[in-house]
């Protein structure tokens, strides 16, 4: 796993690495498609599926497309190279290892610690690493062992990410049902109705919306017009 | 409101906005809108003698209207108790009691002109045959009528009139005599405004007094109008060269003729004149009379450029300020105590009840004081109608302080004297000549002037005993005055000015000795022969060329006989000339009137015996003054030959008006107290007048009315006697020329000094108003130059200081400020602009830089 | 070694490239890829999250609009790279400096 894990973050890094370096597009765009589908696969190992099938699908197969056609409409040669001056370079470098840094440093790594208090509100402490906190807060994926809902038998399945966008969490154990219950963890019935957690329907019908209007903008915006450069 | 109430006030009103219309027309479209030749053009004219001309013809209708309604019979009873004011008596009388019930009727008569109809006064049977301007067939009901034994019988009683402006009316006559008919109609025409309890609007109060007002100031005004149109005819051209007024450098003054400007004003005074007459209440009364002072004004200083004509036009203005500020002392004190403004009010059923008239009660019971109720405080008692006494919201009864209604007579006789030109305000009043003739016939001799003895007569309710006393002082006193100025006077114009003065004073003492009827048939009377004269000497002067001496003129009877003989018949009935078969002239009779009056009052005041000498010596003056006028005119040898060479005859548009005002100013009153004019004028007078008013204390007592009939035949006597030494005086000095009279002058220096020189009333306003107000103006101005001016100044000095140096601390301090910031804003932006480099990938860059920047910063401020 | 911190060092790796790439290439469209690189760091680290600390399944909701984002970003992004090119008829954004201050 950890083998896989390693093989897919190389690539996708050595992938964005590559893209930042070539100096011809199309190459950009290959190596744009190694990394995206190398994030997919990390998709996969983190469980999720889904993510990830859209990824390949939207990502790889959709925008690197329409990329690739971007490439092939601006293009004023084969092989089209716009060269960025050596200085400019060599700033960026800079300036990019700069916030490699600074964001990599700014990983609580080791130095908080995320606890319930008695409220069972979640705290950060300060004090304990992403293994404490990862402890200390029950994994989010973690499904009832009863076996009713979202067997894992079944494997890793559309069922609860399809729950969410209807409002239905059976990943979030109600927490007051459990005090209620006296501490018994149980799982969410989802025939016990929907949470108070609100679901996701309506903002991916939003975004289905805004996809029609950007597709009917872009098609607006691209359509062949006579400039004035063209006269001039 | 009844069918004849709503008819009569139509067509009163219809005369009277007539005019109004005419003003508008003339002033905004009489230059230019009739002809193309607007300076030569005499629509204007036309116009407003068509609106004037109209308006006659409607008052008479509302004439003939009137006295066919109230003929039936009489508002006056003898035995009647307290009668409601002027309100309508609805008498069910007995004709039986009246001897001469069926009256002769009035009657009219069509004259060649067509445009008027004159109501000449028919009388009983054997009088009427004389009426020459009667053609109607004389109905043979007159019953044979004694009217001595009538008047001492103690039925005083007028005679009834009827009237029947044609055969087919005859057979109503019996049915309409047992009409019941209101004698006096008011109403409200239009609401200006409310504030809170006081209410102002148009009102009308129409009775017999306002229907003969009407018909008399129409026809003089139409009349007036025809002549003026010849009179003006000079100012129709584009270049009037002004002989009377000169520019800095000695030339006439040129300037284009204002004709229609002229008959616009006319048009306005008209609409003024009338609605003063019409109005239904004080204030309204007020508007217009302010509205006729402003007609004055613009008329007296209508030749503008003469220095003369706008002074004498300030001082007509000014002076009747002063008179109106009375008016206006006396309309805050009824307004304070009655709460209205009205003389009378409508209730609800449309009927004519009490207003400002009733509301002071007359009684000859109880605890009088001068004839007014009274509680036991001495107030007098307000009262409605009906006679109760109102009571306020507390319930306590409404009074008002004896002392105050005096104050309220006196302020608004005050307006009266003002107007009127009574003394001491009488001194405008000559000045006032300086207009052109035709308006000092209409405005100051006929109409305006006489407005303020109308408001006195119909006030009349309103006065107390200590009021009428000083109406009847001071109109003793202005009538003796002006008289004897008169006597000196070589001006042709000036003498029938002071004329006019005097004769108003005679009409405000007959109102004063309790004469009312005998002051206002004056009033007429007066009215129409003295507009004659002064037609008359309009055309006299039109004739000579503006010519007004008198000892420049002189044997113009043979040169313009038309006007002579129309200004004798002027003459002899400003002179109380009697004449066979009683064809007295109407001055006869209202003087007669008068002297009677005063002689009654006096008899019963001996203490106030001047006012009987006065009129009656004053009697005899007129006489001599006006006979002085009419032989240094009109007779003897030319003194002047070139001016009698080039004297001709005015043209016909001046003669005819003429010849239509003599008979009126002949025969107007025709039949004297028996009369029409007379009859139709008491028929709505004061109640309380009729039996006079019983002295209280050492006050005066006022005659009944009954006391002055009385008197007639020995007042007629000692005033005829008056008048024909006075007649006699003059033929002899200026008919005959017994007298030399240089010499004669020189030997009476003094005196003729003293009358020359108007009794030095203009000195003494000069000495007492004048000369004060300029030294005090002076010392003001000292004041104003010395301390003010030096103080002011020196303030605007420090201002200029102070403003200096708060210019040095905006310059510098807060500009310097503002612009600092400014600058600085401006050059941070011009580095800023630096980094706007328009490359997205620089900005990307400092992004990036921005962030990292940030992070840093906040690492290193929370470390950990 | 599938740590946490892992993944989110992945993320920042593909987020810093992405930037880098935004700010040197001249080539619009490489500046678009870019964007894309830099929203794909983003998703990683929502995913990460959605696995290892209680985000849950809003993690992976989440990541799921930044991709359909991406996607309608990308489409109207190339129309204006379209238009960019139209009017300057070369792609090089270095071109587009009119607001230069």
């Amino acid at each position: 796993m950890s083998a896989l894990f390693l093989f897919f973050a190389i690539a996708s890094c050595l992938g964005a690495v590559l893209v930042v370096i070539s100096q011809s597009v199309v190459r950009m765009a290959f190596w744009l498609v190694v990394s995206l589908g190398s994030v997919a696969a990390l998709f996969f190992l983190a469980d999720a599926d889904f993510v990830g099938a859209a990824q390949l699908l939207i990502y790889v197969g959709g925008t690197l497309v329409l990329l690739v056609f971007g490439v092939m409409l601006t293009a004023s040669g084969p092989y089209m190279k716009i060269e960025t001056s050596p200085g400019e370079t060599a700033i960026a470098g800079v300036v990019g290892s700069l916030f490699l840094f600074m964001v990599i440093s700014s990983t609580p790594s080791g130095s908080a610690q995320l606890t319930l208090d008695e409220d069972g509100h979640t705290v950060v402490k300060r004090t304990g690493d992403w293994e404490a906190i990862h402890d200390a807060v029950k994994p989010a994926t973690s499904t009832p062992d009863d076996g009713s809902f979202d067997d894992k038998s079944d494997g890793n399945t559309l069922r609860p990410i399809g729950w969410a966008l209807l409002g239905l969490r059976p990943d979030r154990v109600d927490i007051t049902r459990e005090t209620e219950a006296g501490k018994k963890k149980e799982a969410a019935d989802p025939a016990s109705g929907p949470t108070a957690a609100p679901g996701y329907l309506l903002p991916f019908e939003i975004a289905s919306v805004h996809l029609l209007v950007v597709l009917i903008g872009a098609a607006y915006l691209a359509r062949a017009k006579r400039r004035s450069d063209e006269a001039s | 409101m009844t069918e004849t109430g709503e008819l009569l006030r139509n067509l009163l009103m219809t005369a009277w906005l007539l005019p109004l219309a005419g003003f508008v027309v003339e002033i905004f479209f009489g230059f230019g809108l009739f002809s193309k030749n607007p300076r030569h053009s005499k629509g204007a004219a036309w116009c407003a003698v068509g609106c004037i001309g109209t308006g006659f013809v409607c008052s008479l209708i509302a004439l003939l209207v009137w006295v066919n309604k109230t003929g039936g019979h009489d508002t006056y009873e003898a035995d009647k108790g307290v009668e409601k004011g002027w309100m309508s008596v609805i008498a069910d009388h007995n004709h039986g009691l009246h001897p001469h019930g069926d009256g002769e009727h009035a009657e009219h008569s069509e004259h060649e002109d067509g445009d008027k109809d004159h109501a000449a006064g028919g009388e009983q049977g054997h009088e009427a045959e004389g009426d020459t301007d009667s053609h109607d067939d004389k109905d043979a009901h007159a019953k044979p009528h004694n009217e001595e034994a009538s008047i001492e019988g103690g039925e005083w009683q007028l005679a009834s009139v009827t009237a029947e402006e044609s055969e087919e009316h005859s057979e109503t006559e019996d049915s309409r005599s047992a009409a019941e008919f209101p004698t006096a109609f008011s109403g409200r025409l239009y609401t200006l405004g409310e504030f809170g309890s006081l209410i102002v609007s148009l009102d009308y109060y129409i009775d017999s007094l306002t229907i003969v007002m009407f018909a008399m100031v129409t026809l003089i005004a139409t009349c007036i109008h025809l002549f003026a149109i010849g009179y003006m005819s000079d100012e129709l051209t584009d270049d009037y060269v002004d002989h009377f007024a000169h520019t800095s450098d000695g030339k006439h003054v040129h300037r284009p003729g204002r004709f229609y400007r002229f008959f616009a004003f006319l048009s306005l005074f008209c609409f003024s004149m009338l609605g003063l007459v019409l109005a239904g209440n004080i204030f309204q009364v007020f508007v217009f009379w302010e509205l006729v002072g402003i007609c004055s004004f613009l008329l007296i200083g209508f030749y503008t450029e003469r220095k003369s004509a706008s002074d004498a036009a300030n001082k007509a203005f000014i002076m009747n300020r002063v008179g109106d500020f009375g008016f206006l002392i006396g309309l805050m004190v009824l307004w304070t105590y009655f709460g209205t403004f009205n003389f009378a009010d409508i209730n609800d059923e449309g009927q004519v009840t009490g207003g400002l008239f009733s509301m002071i009660s007359r009684s000859t019971e109880g605890e009088d004081l001068g004839n007014v109720r009274v509680d036991e405080d001495g107030a007098v008692l307000i009262t409605s109608p009906e006679g109760e006494v109102l009571q306020d919201a507390d319930g306590n009864n409404r009074t008002i302080p004896y002392a105050l209604l005096v104050v309220a007579g006196l302020g608004v006789f005050g307006g009266c004297i003002g107007k009127s030109a009574q003394f001491p305000l009488q001194t405008w009043l000559p000045d006032a000549m300086e207009g052109p003739t035709p308006v000092s016939a209409l405005v100051h001799s006929a109409t305006m002037v006489a407005a303020g003895v109308y408001l006195t007569g119909r006030f009349y309710p309103m006065f107390t005993a200590e009021v009428l006393l000083t109406i009847a002082y001071i109109g003793g006193i202005t009538l003796f005055v002006a008289a004897t100025i008169a006597i000196v006077a070589t001006d042709i114009k000036k003498v029938l000015a002071y004329s006019t003065i005097s004769q108003l004073g005679y009409m405000m003492l007959g109102l004063g000795v309790f004469g009312w009827a005998a002051g206002l048939l004056h009033l007429i009377t007066h009215a129409f022969f003295k507009s004659l004269m002064f037609l008359c000497s309009g055309s006299v002067i039109h004739g000579c060329h503006h010519e007004q001496e008198m000892p420049k003129m002189g044997g113009l009877l043979k040169k313009m006989p038309i006007t002579a003989i129309c200004m004798l018949i002027g003459v002899l009935a400003i002179a109380g000339c009697p004449l066979f078969l009683g064809l007295h002239f109407s001055g006869y009779h209202s003087k007669d009137a008068i002297v009677a009056s005063a002689l009654a009052f006096s008899e019963k005041n001996p203490g106030h015996f001047l006012l009987f000498a006065l009129p009656l010596i004053t009697a005899g003056i007129t006489s001599f003054y006006m006979f002085r006028l009419w032989f240094m005119t009109f007779w003897g040898k030319p003194r002047d030959q070139h001016v009698y060479d080039h004297a001709h005859e005015s043209p016909w548009i001046m003669c005819v008006p003429l010849l239509i005002l003599a008979p009126f100013a002949w025969l107007c009153a025709y039949g004297g107290d028996q009369g029409d004019l007379y009859v139709m004028l008491t028929k709505d007078a004061p109640a309380h007048i009729e039996n006079g008013v019983t002295a209280v204390g050492d006050g005066v007592v006022l005659p009944e009315i009954q006391e002055m009939y009385n008197q007639h035949e020995a007042a007629g006597l000692w005033a005829l006697t008056s008048a024909g030494i006075g007649f006699v005086l003059a033929f002899a000095l200026y008919g005959m020329n017994l007298v030399n009279l240089d010499e004669m002058k020189k030997n009476l220096g003094a005196a003729h000094g003293f009358l020359a020189n108007k009794w030095h009333f203009d000195d003494l306003y000069d000495g007492l108003f004048m000369r004060p107000a300029h030294k005090v103006a002076a010392f003001c101005a000292w004041v104003d130059r010395t301390i003010f001016d030096t103080t002011l100044h020196f303030l605007a000095r420090l201002m200029v200081i102070i403003a200096q140096w708060d210019r040095i601390f905006d310059e510098k301090v807060v500009d310097g400020f503002v612009n600092l910031i400014a600058s600085a804003t401006g050059d941070f932006g011009e580095r800023l602009r630096v980094f706007q480099t328009g490359r997205v990938r620089q900005y990307v860059m400092f992004i990036v830089v921005g962030v990292v920047i940030l992070f840093a910063v906040v690492f290193s401020t929370f470390p950990g | 070694m599938a740590t946490l911190n892992a993944y989110l060092l992945v993320g920042a790796v593909l987020f810093v490239c992405g930037v880098i790439c935004m700010a040197t290439k001249r080539n619009g469209i490489g500046v678009l890829m870019g964007v894309e690189l830099v929203l794909n760091g983003a998703n990683v680290n929502f995913v990460a999250f959605s696995k290892f600390t209680s985000l849950g399944l809003d993690g992976q909701v989440f990541s799921l609009f930044i991709i359909v984002l991406a996607a309608a970003e990308a489409a109207v992004a190339l129309a204006i790279a379209l238009n960019f090119y139209n009017n300057h008829l070369t792609i090089d954004v270095d071109r587009g400096n009119k607001l230069k201050g």
